[in-house]
């Protein structure tokens, strides 16, 4: 079943992550560094773990994401749009 | 605008019911809140989350399901599994906060002693008292120094068995260990009214276990549950708080065709319904009639909106597998008007808001129509399959009550009863005439230890006939009934046709020799029986007991009762000049010979004890 899931695009992920984080669809571009996100906090982050297992056959493990210094980072971890490292 | 507002309003509340994906929640939290904060008359709620593991998610989806409710709550968080020395060392700032709520969100982690393999059921027993002993002086303390209602969380079933089956019948096994403690809450919840029980014992098999919890989560971030579990978590957390701040539904409205049988009444003619056990639709339909029939036994107002011809309609009720009878209702509306109107019409008829009202009905297209013409009332998506239908009201949770009083029981018999009193005043040439007939006798006196509860529920609940619309909690209703500073008034009424119950309550604040009212309300079942009158008399009468010569009344105007704008014009006050927009302040020189005002109601002695005074 999980091979037949489609992975996001690189929009609709970015997307998603404007809405987690309160911004107007089409704020984040990917080069933004997590630290300057007003609400990125522990809270966004649990949401990106959950829209990655819902969206995404990657998952994204928190430890992964802890390490992520920004919006290109999370692109990567999740492997959209062929950004797999 | 309205119109925006309606779709706001529906928007979000489509988005927040349940089932609703964890993911979809948690991405949309920030829009979500953004809309819900656009509301007006949103209560605020004190609220403090004390827990076992990290309860930040809790937060936030708590924080939406009670936006959702019309309740804006600020949060005190305890940090992560300080639930316990936050309460026992007095953490100050959880002092300052002043809680209305106290939140216990603890799991089967925190239970500080399983009992030891093979222990006896004596050593056992006595674990059981150790672990209730820790939970009891925590909550005693909450009680005695906060004096807030305390939700606390059952305890939930771990997902690993390592005695196997054996854990279901060892004593000294973790699940059994559960079990026992679980009575034990509950045993406690049924001997302190402001202690309730959040009952993760059911949501977790409700969710199912795999699904209740999330290694990664616990690992990674100390969540006892997964993110997709604490969406059922916080909306039944929403549900209690709710109920404590009396916003749960009263009146369940239902469709007849399809909605509480199979088939069309008017075509295929009672014998020809599908409903009973010999058909499995059928037997579906007999399932939610049950499920109707019990809500209705425990207290929730039953009313039939069906387009229809009224015989044909209620010649429904006559088949011989109806659980539901004619008598079960208090509204009937069998017309060809559209819906919205008979819900209007249902509304008036009972005397409750359009926002008391859930409706029930198999038709999408009359579903649309009643949530946009009237967003006030709950339209939940029960879709077309019956089976499904009283589980989606379950999830709903609109009736949520955070205790059951005799009143509740008897109050499909009061409407009915108002109802036989419309029918009946119908044969008066004058109103005057019909109110003496009814031959109405009323209780009238001071808070009573018996009635407190009942009091405190119909302070949190009266909306319409509430001059003030103070809310206040139960340990704040005990207080000021034992408070000289304070006269309190509780009215009964009762007449020809039954007894209305518990309807009236009055607090005035004494200032040497006057009277500030801080609270009058009415339960609208009595409306329009002059009973205003006779709680007015017996003020009067104990205020000349006490020396008080001037009553000053006080009506801060809310969306919802503006029918007693103006009471106080009506009693003969005189409207003072800090009256304001907001709060409008009327004064009565009690004169030395004092005409009753109660034409129609006896005064009958009170039979009950009253407060005693400190």
């Amino acid at each position: 079943m999980d091979q037949e899931r489609k992975s996001m695009t690189r929009e609709e992920f970015l997307l998603q992550m404007d809405e987690i984080l309160g911004l107007r669809p089409g704020t984040l571009k990917g080069h933004e560094k997590l630290e300057d996100l007003k609400n990125w906090d522990s809270t966004a982050l649990i949401s990106l773990i959950v829209m990655a297992e819902d969206n995404n056959s990657v998952p994204i493990a928190p430890d992964q994401v802890v390490g992520c210094s920004t919006v290109a980072d999370l692109l990567r971890l999740a492997q959209v749009d062929g950004s797999a490292s | 605008m309205a119109s925006e507002t309606n779709t706001l309003q529906s928007g979000v509340s489509k988005a927040l019911r349940l089932p609703t994906s964890a993911a979809d929640l948690m991405r949309q939290r920030q829009s979500l809140k953004t809309e819900l904060l656009k509301q007006t008359n949103l209560i605020p709620a004190r609220i403090a989350i004390l827990g076992g593991s990290t309860t930040t998610e809790v937060k936030g989806m708590l924080e939406l399901f009670l936006l959702a409710q019309g309740i804006q709550p600020s949060f005190y968080e305890s940090g992560y599994n300080r639930y316990s020395e936050d309460v026992l060392f007095g953490n100050p700032d959880l002092w300052n906060f002043k809680p209305d709520v106290v939140f216990v969100h603890t799991t089967w982690r925190n239970v500080s002693h399983f009992p030891e393999l093979m222990q006896s059921e004596a050593e056992v027993e006595e674990a059981v008292r150790n672990e209730m002993a820790r939970f009891e002086a925590f909550w005693e303390k909450i009680h005695a120094e906060l004096g807030s209602v305390i939700i606390q969380n059952n305890f939930d079933l771990p997902h690993l068995r390592p005695l196997g089956n054996l854990e279901a019948s060892q004593s000294f096994s973790r699940v059994n260990f559960l079990q026992r403690l679980n009575t034990e809450f509950a045993k406690y919840a049924r001997s302190h009214s402001r202690f309730l029980i959040n009952d993760i014992h059911y949501l977790c098999a409700q969710v199912g276990l795999n699904a209740w919890y999330g290694r990664t989560y616990w690992y990674s971030f100390h969540m006892a549950l997964s993110p997709a579990a604490t969406v059922p978590l916080a909306q039944n957390v929403a549900a209690i708080v709710k109920s404590v701040y009396g916003k749960s539904k009263k009146c369940l409205v239902l469709d007849l065709d399809n909605t509480l049988w199979g088939g069309v009444i008017g075509d295929d003619g009672v014998q020809n319904l599908i409903l009973g056990s010999d058909h499995p639709v059928g037997e579906a339909f007999l399932d939610f009639q049950r499920y109707v029939k019990d809500l209705q036994r425990r207290g929730v107002i039953l009313a039939v909106c069906s387009k229809n011809d009224i015989e044909n309609a209620k010649e429904g009720f006559s088949h011989p597998d109806s659980i539901l009878k004619l008598e079960d209702f208090s509204a009937f509306k069998a017309t060809w008007n559209p819906k919205p109107d008979s819900m209007r019409e249902i509304a008036a008829e009972l005397n409750i808001g359009l926002d008391s009202l859930v409706f029930v009905d198999d038709n999408p297209a009359e579903r649309a129509l009643v949530a946009d013409q009237l967003p006030e009332v709950a339209v939940p998506e029960v879709g077309t399959d019956v089976s499904r239908f009283a589980e989606v009201l379950e999830h709903g949770h609109y009736f949520e009550v955070d205790k059951i009083v005799q009143d509740d029981l008897n109050r499909s018999a009061y409407y009915n009863s108002n109802a036989q009193r419309s029918s009946y005043q119908s044969g008066f040439r004058d109103y005057g005439e019909f109110l003496a007939s009814l031959e109405m006798t009323a209780e009238i006196g001071p808070f009573s230890p018996v009635y407190l509860e009942r009091i405190t529920q119909l302070i949190n609940k009266t909306n319409q006939f509430n001059l003030t619309t103070k809310r206040y909690t139960s340990a704040e209703v005990e207080s000021i009934s034992r408070d000289p500073g304070f006269i309190t008034l509780y009215g009964r009424l009762a007449d020809r046709f039954g007894d209305n119950g518990l309807v009236s309550v009055l607090i005035g604040r004494v200032s040497n020799d006057s009277v500030e009212l801080d609270l009058w309300l009415m339960s609208c079942r009595v409306l329009n029986r002059e009973m205003e009158f006779a709680m007015f008399d017996a003020l009067v009468e104990q205020c000349q007991a006490r020396g008080i010569r001037k009553i000053v009344g006080v009506y801060i105007p809310s969306k919802k009762n503006n029918m007693v704008a103006a009471h106080y014009a009506g009693l003969d006050f005189t409207g003072l000049s800090e009256t304001s927009g907001d709060r409008q302040v009327w004064q009565y020189d009690i004169p030395q010979t004092y005409s009753m005002r109660t034409r129609f109601i006896r005064r009958a002695a009170q039979t009950v004890p009253t407060v005693a005074n400190d």
